[in-house]
């Protein structure tokens, strides 16, 4: 035991030994990236897109895991400092909790790039999307669609997240401008396409024929929302509204299924992460803050995705 | 064999009791749809109960079942492509992937002595690991209407309560009629008596865990039926839910005690809690609260029934 111990320890030293020289050397740009979730289609597709936009560049990428801990993340970012990277891509699990992971690495003097959520310590950049504006999209699409009225059940993600929070919020904004859009009930399916299917039957049990769209925070449980009424041949009455673009969701629109679904650029937001991180590497100058928008999906537009 | 089923009357009264209470708050509770539409919902967390009874009369546990039912889902999906394999293809390879996996367990807990707790709990990470290798981290999604048709209904009747109602009733026979099945409640009962009497300990919980691999791998195949999509993230934290109907229902999680007819009753309750309290719109954080309170009044209630 001790001596495998002992020679674990001498193999992690001349590892680190041959990185160093490496970097000495020919000097590539590494960037450390600490992501959410890599079980979550969405971060995949931002992950996809921070690869080749890498390689396109030339750089580095060691990318970690935190499977939704943001104590795993600060531990992360902790390792990442003591390999000295360049620069740090955080996509925080957390506002509060994922904070000391930013904090950690601009004391070491290592510029860090928050990608699609923000922590409470501000980071040397940000590159995301407002929740907010998602859910802003989604009601006023159903809004215009109604007219101005008509009965809204709203299907949450996990409480307490600050995606759930911010959309929550948007689609409130918008509730508050039309009185005549009365929201039926408000329930959460915690992202979760089988809850979202069970939950929309009981709605259907108990609303019927009096709903007339469905605001979903998410696709997946948009998805789940959408078979359960085309079950109960109920679809043909209800909007039903998304939020994120992913493959299914986009295909349900093309088929005539689904109504809508904001589309959030994976593509974009890995991008532009990685060449902010790359400038602020190379101490060029970088937005501070990069938005970028969103998009409302719709059965005609659904072709161009 | 101790009464198993005359064990739930307390609970059956408790499940009747709070029926008759949502239907009075919600007239809707108690109409033939919304029935069906709670049969419906408990079948998956059904289907697993019944297969993780087994493992729990013998006095084991197993957490790797919400990863089965992912792993097996996924699986089951990426062979469900429109025109790609006949029908019996994914669901066979489904079913068939959560029996190996269970088998796994099985042997690890039986002849690598490993705790029935580490051993589902690394199967737990190591499925879970797999459903995500399988699908790439994505959903595996454009699945041929013959199979998503396996989680709709037929002649009004949902085929996932068909599978459960099947499942259940074999299982029910085979706890009650054969040998195996009393074999499975006396390691669970003593299992230094149960090996001392010639009883193969070893063979007859490799069989347990293999059958509740195999519950796995119907629910997965029929949760991705049901969902028309293999989520590599699906059924996280259902091996709780399925654990608590089992317990709920009357079977002892030291072994020995228990069956079938307590498990359904104890999906049921959790199936009835989860509807009746969508129904009256209780909002998220409440729900949590009232549903782990009535749970554990409903028990409560059947314990203190048996006591008298």
């Amino acid at each position: 035991m001790k001596r495998t111990i002992v020679l674990l320890l001498v193999g992690v030293l001349c590892g680190c030994g041959r990185q160093e020289a490496a970097h000495s050397g020919t000097k590539p740009i590494t960037i450390g990236v600490s992501l959410l979730n890599l079980s979550n289609e969405f971060i995949v597709m931002l992950n996809e897109s921070m690869a080749a936009k890498a390689k396109d560049l030339g750089v580095e990428l060691i990318v970690n895991d935190a499977q939704g801990s943001a104590e795993r993340q600060v531990q992360q970012v902790e390792s990442f400092i003591a390999q000295h990277v360049d620069a740090i891509i955080l996509n925080p699990c957390d506002v509060e909790a994922s904070s000391p992971a930013v904090d950690k690495a601009l004391a070491a003097g290592i510029p860090l790039v928050n990608m699609n959520s923000e922590t409470k310590a501000a980071p040397s950049a940000f590159v995301g999307s407002r929740d907010e504006e998602a859910a802003r999209l989604a009601l006023e699409y159903i809004a215009k669609c109604l007219n101005g009225h008509g009965n809204v059940l709203l299907m949450n993600g996990v409480m307490g997240q600050a995606a759930q929070i911010k959309r929550e919020a948007g689609a409130r904004a918008v509730l508050g401008k039309f009185p005549e859009l009365k929201v039926l009930a408000e329930q959460t399916a915690e992202w979760d396409r089988a809850k979202a299917m069970s939950l929309m039957e009981n709605w259907i049990q108990s609303h019927g024929a009096t709903i007339n769209a469905v605001f979903a925070q998410n696709d997946e449980m948009a998805m789940g929302a959408l078979l359960a009424l085309e079950r109960a041949k109920l679809k043909d009455k209800v909007l039903v509204v998304g939020v994120d673009a992913i493959a299914d969701a986009l295909q349900a629109l093309r088929d005539g299924r689904l109504d809508a679904t904001v589309f959030q650029d994976a593509r974009l937001q890995g991008a532009t992460a990685v060449e902010t991180a790359v400038k602020l590497s190379r101490q060029q100058p970088a937005e501070k803050q990069v938005y970028i928008p969103f998009r409302l999906v719709t059965k005609d537009s659904a072709k161009n995705y | 064999m101790r009464a198993s089923s005359i064990k739930s009357w307390g609970l059956a009264i408790a499940l009747v009791a709070i029926s008759l209470a949502l239907s009075f708050a919600k007239p809707t509770f108690l109409t033939v749809p919304n029935l069906l539409n709670v049969m419906r919902q408990i079948s998956i967390n059904g289907i697993l109960a019944v297969g993780v009874t087994y493992v729990l009369l013998t006095g084991g546990v197993d957490l790797s079942l919400g990863s089965l039912v992912a792993l097996s889902g996924v699986v089951a999906a990426t062979l469900a492509h429109p025109n790609q394999h006949a029908l019996a293809v994914p669901v066979l390879v489904g079913v068939l992937t959560g029996t190996l996996c269970g088998a796994v367990n099985g042997l690890v807990v039986t002849h690598g002595k490993v705790a029935p707790f580490i051993a589902t709990l690394g199967m737990m990470t190591v499925a879970r690991g797999l459903a995500l290798v399988v699908s790439g981290g994505r959903p595996v999604s454009n699945l041929g209407a013959e199979f998503t048709r396996l989680g709709g209904d037929v002649a009004g009747l949902p085929i996932p309560l068909m599978v459960l109602a099947g499942i259940a009733l074999l299982a029910f026979v085979v706890l009650r009629n054969l040998r195996l099945g009393r074999y499975v409640y006396a390691i669970g009962g003593n299992e230094a008596a149960a090996r001392a009497s010639g009883i193969d300990v070893a063979a007859v919980k490799l069989f347990a865990y293999s059958a509740c691999g195999a519950t796995a791998g119907v629910a997965g195949v029929v949760l991705a039926a049901r969902v028309t999509t293999g989520q590599p993230n699906a059924g996280v934290g259902y091996e709780l839910d399925a654990i608590a109907a089992v317990v709920i229902g009357g079977t002892s999680l030291s072994g020995g005690v228990g069956g079938i007819g307590g498990t359904i009753l104890g999906a049921l309750l959790i199936g009835v809690i989860n509807n009746g309290l969508d129904l009256l719109n209780v909002t998220s954080y409440y729900q949590a609260i009232v549903k782990g309170i009535i749970i554990v009044g409903a028990v409560w209630l059947d314990r203190q029934q048996n006591k008298s």
